[in-house]
């Protein structure tokens, strides 16, 4: 048997999660779902890793802060101390307290757009990529549930497609992968 | 479901308030007025005092001095009308000399051979050390210490109830739905808002009444431009800051809370036995209008109960620091009380969502707090001008320690220990870290108050822990209490199943 991917195409939101959570009980494995807009509490019912964007948000925002104190330290106390309103302009520990709003603005500025690209970048949807999604109409008023039969060669074909049969799609698309 | 009381809580709040009370009646009998010392040469010390002492206290202190200082002969002698004080000509009411000014003699006792007195130190050197720390000292008949404490714990407690207050309105206004399982414990907390509003009016009769010093401004000898004492940059807020506008709007600020605390809680009773929409948009209209009269109030009140402290003194962005120090407070406060009862069995539709909910809350707030907190620092400590830094100047003087660490600790703790999703999930997190940042928001109003009222001479002692460990069990138990009082969920609340299945 060919692997092969199954898209099951809906019309209403809550019928995908139903069908999903439907098929996730008889242990069918739904590898992803594509939607025009976020889908509440779908990530639970597929069972989709957490996320460690998180993570590198933080690893982001250390490096932002890392960055803007070594900038600082070179530009304003080495290079070319600037005595402004007579604050001790010759030691970075002591001036500190006024580049605070610096070392905070950069940590913002690069932990969000490192966060923004490596979402980017780990979606496949950088501008100018090819679009990953089934259908087009997935971007409008439609959802689409993806299964692959190479995770689910615990299910007899069979009850695979009485599964889906029973989840109410309005359309259904098999391909083979090659 | 109803909750009651159990016997070990209110055996624990309760023997925590009276192991306060102890603590707090031993503290009282410590208060101290410090005199000052000036080391002259190693064998005198010239000791000064400006304030008020009759000559029976004057010989106790003497007394004293010479118990303390056993294995030297002391001599004192009266140097307040040497040469060097030439202020006769004014009139008695207006000296500005000191009340004495003693020259000690100090002399070594040849056959005293304690090796407990070290040989580097010179007898002037442990006189002045022993009146530096406070050893040697009046007792305080102003009771300042008591009297800050008192206005410290009440507003901070007041600040507590006033919080969970204004999640609560904030709830309604907002048509949230997620908290509403948690409404009837905030409601709990808010009602415990009398303890704080009580003891406020009490300081503040005192300070009307002249019996503590702590509102400068109340002083009318500082108004009086022919007085010695005459207080201009006072006299020119005399518009706002005067006792009679003060107590209308101590009157305006008490009775609009407790008109609205005593409002949402009987509306929602009324919820409860009546069901339907009707209670809820009332409370969804009476919770907006609280904002807005909490948006002005909260910011007057702070600066009329503690900026007015530090009369000359005047920041902004004041009012917006203690309310984040306040909503803190009260969500902390609604997150421990939330993990007991479901610890205890109660709340059984809590869930670890809102759990986290209360988590991000506490995680927020301590954000905002932090950013007021250096926003306000900052500015004024990069601008340097006098009347505003002198405020800091006193703090980082004599309080460097707190003033610094408690910022540390309420911005770094929450900061490293519930950035992660799963800390804001656990219950011992929640606990110590919230614990911590608790008392480091006490330790705020401290600092808020304290340099304001006793400068140099303060403490953390007996009477500061003890006076915080018996507000701490009245409060605590104020509030299980009031929430036995009423079922533990809404049930006829409308969002109440989206909140039943609230998740992330």
């Amino acid at each position: 048997m060919a692997d092969k991917v199954i898209f099951a195409m809906y019309d209403d939101d809550d019928k995908l999660m139903d069908g999903a959570k439907h098929l996730v009980a008889n242990k069918v494995k739904v590898s992803d779902v594509y939607s025009p807009m976020p889908l509440h509490g779908i990530d639970a019912i597929i069972g989709v890793e957490h996320t460690r964007l998180a993570i590198t948000a933080f690893l982001y925002g250390l490096t932002g802060t890392m960055l803007a104190i070594i900038g600082i330290r070179y530009m304003m106390i080495i290079d070319w101390p600037m005595n402004i309103g007579g604050k001790p302009n010759f030691s970075l520990r002591e001036n500190m307290l006024s580049f605070v709003p610096i070392f905070f603005e950069f940590t913002v500025l690069c932990a969000a757009h490192g966060m923004a690209i490596t979402y980017l970048i780990r979606n496949k949807t950088l501008p100018g990529m090819p679009p990953r999604n089934p259908d087009p109409r997935t971007t409008d008023d439609k959802f689409i549930m993806e299964i692959k039969t190479s995770e689910n060669s615990h299910v007899p074909e069979k009850d695979l497609s009485k599964l889906i049969k029973d989840t109410g799609f309005i359309e259904i698309e098999e391909k083979n992968i090659l | 479901m109803n909750y009651t009381i159990s016997d070990k809580a209110k055996k624990v709040t309760l023997g925590l308030a009276i192991v306060g009370l102890v603590l707090l009646v031993i503290g009282f009998s410590q208060q101290k007025e410090y005199v000052y010392a000036k080391k002259v040469d190693n064998h005198t010390v010239e000791i000064i005092y400006n304030g008020h002492a009759d000559v029976e206290s004057q010989d106790n202190l003497k007394e004293s001095i010479k118990n303390k200082m056993s294995g030297y002969e002391l001599d004192f002698h009266d140097a307040s009308h040497g040469s060097s004080h030439i202020e006769h000509l004014e009139d008695s009411h207006a000296h500005h000399g000191p009340t004495f000014n003693w020259n000690i003699h100090i002399k070594h006792l040849e056959n005293h051979n304690s090796s407990l007195l070290s040989n580097h130190e010179s007898g002037a050197d442990i006189l002045v050390n022993k009146v530096e720390s406070g050893e040697v000292s009046f007792f305080d008949s102003g009771l300042r210490r008591f009297w800050s404490n008192l206005l410290v714990n009440g507003f901070f407690f007041f600040g507590i109830a006033l919080g969970a207050l204004f999640f609560l309105a904030l709830h309604y206004a907002t048509e949230s739905g997620w908290g509403v399982v948690l409404l009837r414990v905030t409601e709990g907390i808010m009602t415990a808002m009398p303890i704080g509003m009580g003891v406020l009016v009490v300081v503040f009769i005192a300070g009307s009444l002249g019996i503590h010093h702590i509102y400068p401004w109340m002083d009318s000898d500082l108004l009086n431009p022919n007085s010695s004492h005459f207080d201009p940059i006072i006299y020119g807020k005399k518009a706002y800051l005067n006792i009679p506008f003060f107590w209308i709007r101590v009157a305006a600020y008490f009775t609009t809370f407790v008109l609205f605390l005593r409002w949402f809680k009987k509306k929602s009773r009324q919820e409860d036995s009546e069901g339907g929409t009707t209670t809820h948009f009332k409370m969804y209209r009476r919770g907006a209008l609280f904002l807005v009269f909490f948006a002005v109030f909260s910011s007057t009140m702070s600066w009329d109960f503690i900026m007015s402290i530090d009369t000359h003194w005047f920041s902004t962005l004041f009012g917006w620091y203690v309310f984040s120090g306040i909503w803190l407070s009260g969500m902390i406060m609604v997150m421990m009380i939330t993990l007991y009862l479901r610890k205890s069995g109660y709340l059984p539709f809590v869930n670890e969502s809102h759990i986290h909910d209360v988590g991000k809350y506490m995680f927020a707030l301590s954000f905002l707090w932090s950013y007021l907190w250096f926003s306000q620092f900052m500015l004024i400590w990069y601008s340097n001008i006098p009347e505003e830094v002198i405020y800091f100047t006193e703090r980082i003087e004599n309080y460097k320690l707190l003033f610094f660490g408690t910022f540390i600790v309420n911005f770094f703790f929450p900061m490293v220990f519930f950035m992660s999703r799963d800390t804001k999930r656990s219950a011992g997190f929640l606990i110590v870290i919230g614990l911590m940042i608790f008392i480091g928001h006490w330790f705020d109003v401290f600092n808020m108050v304290m340099p304001g009222t006793l400068f140099d001479q303060w403490e953390i002692g007996l009477l500061e822990i003890g006076m915080f460990l018996m507000f701490l069990g009245i409060f605590v138990y104020t509030v299980l209490n009031a929430i036995s009082k009423a079922p533990l969920l809404q049930k006829n609340h409308p969002f109440l199943e989206e909140s039943k299945h609230h998740e992330y």
